[in-house]
């Protein structure tokens, strides 16, 4: 059955709590039924967030030294380790209620399926590498991190962040995602050209809904308020 | 009582991690309110209790990780009443699993009786005990053990010793209650009685960590491992066990199975053990004895139609037992298959949660690690489990008073005599000797 799905995209870069709140209230009202699904796609400033499995050690830069490069950084209720967001990558967060017998397992599946689809259309062969971490890589190296938490083991909150041109030196301030073996790359890397995010957008956009069988509309005026900040307390 | 179990999240993901109990125990909890959360290698999320009530007793802590299906915590639904008596709990929530102690990992030479990569075995003295989840469970010891912080505050409060109080809780836990009422009567004779009295459902102390000596190892035990021995103990306790042996002539299965076993390798693509033919068999007299197939819920007697065959399987972690689903709808080749495919997944600690669940009667197999005669516990809430030990060729009397050399087994089942007696026992397990003895199963094979 697909899915009515509301389509968030707001414009320039968002903060990561205006974000991180408006994900929240919408998987709280999804849960009680009152919204459809619904799909954020958009751009933060840099900020490292940490996940429940960071270990201090996998952030190479302190605190400080991250803040003095321009970047904030966030301790999140999702699972995983330290990761990277900012301009040049292109965030989802895809706020799905996944039923009565909700399947984690294959929605990360639907999401690495639509990022290696992404990948596709671009012309660069992605995989993912399931014995090592959740994620889609090209060779050994990362081009989406994928972090996911559920509501009440039913909605989904985070999601994916592909790097299209984002500045890979940002990556030096942590061992992403745990991995210290594996490097990270971007699909402006992976192909040798300048891959924007706008060019990157209508294809994810494509990707999702037909891995995950959702039909987009664009969400109502008033929720898009939601991110759009300062207006987010 | 609601058990609450390590959720499943997908097919792939066969674990996770308490990160945090939100509620306390004692506390009240809504339906579909955020109970704990966990962390899988994939997601995390937090879940929410399924019913509205109060959570009584957390089994595993923060930061233990546990396989799916694990049961939890218990909560106490609105709707139950304040107690439940202890053996109604018991039976009522735990789906019977894992069990038994690791079996010794040597095949006896020239047993022949089955091999070991395909057949199930349980530890010659000790085969079985149930255990609630999936492939593993609570590990936080006899529940008589476990304190609510209401209760230890209480306690601390009131200056009441907690090794002097009897608990009236689910399995012998002390409540509220009880610890109100060892105030109220006050220390001294009258304490004293009653904790002479409730002996066994007596509080122990928690158990001390043993120090290093030169020459020995000191290791944590396994949350399987613990388990185990948490269901082995409640077992023995809540069980009125019984043991019935009966003695079977097995010529014409060993050559049988000797004729037969390349060619069924060959057709089948698994190997031919003797634990198929017993699978049949015990089939067979279960469904002419239903009672042996039954189980105790509370007051009530339940009495599944099919049988669901538990087979006990050691593997590096302990001792599991898949359940052969419909095994009364089986011929032996099916039989034979199946068991090749739990005892296989077992050990690559493949099988899913409701593949250990469900059992309705247990067979347990230490003959091929040279078994003369066991005594296993019984798989609760199962009424019985039969253990087919070595099969020995030795000298019998047979028809005409002459003395000759058959290949003989002794095949045997615990049972629990709160819900049947001798005679039933005894009837059944003739009917699995006659079976044995009787039956042509070249047919049965396919070959």
């Amino acid at each position: 059955m697909t899915r009515r799905t509301w389509l968030f995209e707001p414009e320039g870069v968002v903060p990561y709590d205006a974000a991180n709140d408006a994900m929240h209230d919408l998987a709280r009202r999804r849960l009680d039924d009152v919204i459809p699904d619904a799909a954020i796609l958009l751009q933060h400033p840099p900020v490292f967030t940490a996940g429940r499995r960071a270990k201090p050690e996998h952030l190479v830069w302190s605190e400080d030294e991250a803040t003095a490069h321009g970047a904030e950084v966030h301790h999140i209720d999702r699972g995983g380790s330290f990761t990277f967001h900012g301009p040049g990558q292109l965030v989802g967060y895809p706020i799905l209620h996944l039923g009565g017998r909700p399947d984690a397992a294959r929605y990360l599946r639907s999401l690495e399926a639509a990022v290696i689809r992404t990948g596709a259309e671009l012309g660069v062969q992605l995989h993912r590498r399931g014995d090592v971490q959740t994620g889609v890589f090209a060779g050994e190296d990362k081009v989406c991190a994928i972090g996911v938490r559920l509501m009440r083991t039913r909605v989904t909150l985070h999601g994916f962040a592909i790097n299209c041109d984002t500045d890979l030196s940002w990556f030096d301030g942590i061992v992403a995602c745990g991995l210290p073996d594996n490097g990270v790359t971007s699909l402006s890397r992976l192909l040798d050209r300048d891959v924007t995010v706008e060019e990157v957008r209508p294809i994810v956009r494509h990707a999702l809904a037909a891995e995950l069988d959702l039909a987009f509309e664009e969400a109502p005026a008033d929720e898009l308020a939601l991110l759009r900040s300062p207006l987010v307390a | 009582m609601t058990s609450i179990q390590m959720p499943q999240l997908g097919e792939t993901i066969v674990e996770g991690t308490i990160l945090k109990w939100l509620k306390a125990e004692g506390e009240a909890v809504e339906r579909d309110e955020p109970l704990f959360e966990i962390s899988t290698d994939k997601v995390d999320t937090e879940v929410p209790s399924p019913v509205a009530g109060t959570l009584t007793t957390i089994l595993v802590a923060e930061g233990e990780t546990v396989p799916v299906g694990t049961r939890l915590a218990e909560v106490a639904s609105d709707e139950d009443s304040a107690v439940a008596p202890a053996g109604e709990a018991a039976a009522s929530s735990a789906p019977p699993t894992s069990l038994a102690s690791g079996g010794p990992s040597g095949e006896t030479p020239g047993q022949g009786a089955s091999d070991a990569s395909t057949s199930p075995a349980s530890a010659p003295a000790a085969p079985a005990a149930p255990t609630a989840g999936a492939s593993s469970a609570p590990d936080r010891g006899p529940r008589s053990q476990i304190l609510s912080p209401l209760v230890r505050k209480l306690a601390q409060e009131h200056g009441i010793d907690l090794s002097t109080v009897s608990g009236t809780g689910t399995g012998g836990r002390i409540t509220k209650a009880d610890v109100m009422a060892a105030v109220t009567s006050g220390p001294g004779p009258t304490s004293a009685a009653v904790v002479a009295a409730a002996a066994p459902a007596a509080v122990t102390p928690p158990s001390v960590g043993a120090a290093a000596v030169e020459g020995e190892t000191v290791e944590p035990m396994s949350h399987i491992r613990k388990a185990i021995a948490t269901h082995m103990v409640a077992s023995v306790n809540e069980t009125a066990r019984a043991w019935t042996m009966v003695e079977v002539n097995v010529e014409h299965l060993v050559r049988l199975r000797e004729r037969a076993k390349d060619a069924f390798l060959a057709v089948h693509g698994v190997k031919l053990t003797y634990l198929p033919f017993v699978v049949r068999a015990t089939v067979d007299a279960l469904q002419a004895f239903p009672a042996v197939n039954s189980r105790i819920a509370g007051d009530d007697v339940v009495t599944p139609r099919a049988v669901h065959m538990g087979i006990a399987v050691s593997y590096d972690a302990g001792l599991i037992v898949p359940v052969i689903r419909n095994a009364d709808v089986m011929n032996s080749v099916g039989v034979a298959r199946a068991i090749a495919d739990l005892a296989a997944r077992a050990r690559s600690h493949q099988l899913k949660p409701d593949e250990v669940q469900g059992a309705t009667f247990t067979i347990t197999n230490p003959g091929p690690y040279g078994s003369l005669i066991s005594v296993p516990i019984i798989n609760q809430p199962n009424v019985g489990i039969l253990s087919l030990d070595g099969i020995q060729r030795r000298p019998v009397v047979v028809e005409g008073d002459a003395i000759a050399v058959r290949s003989m087994v002794y095949v045997s089942m615990s049972w629990d005599h709160r819900l049947i007696d001798g005679e039933i026992a005894t009837r059944f397990l003739a009917r699995v000797k006659q079976n044995l003895e009787s039956w042509d199963f070249a047919e049965d094979l396919g070959i």
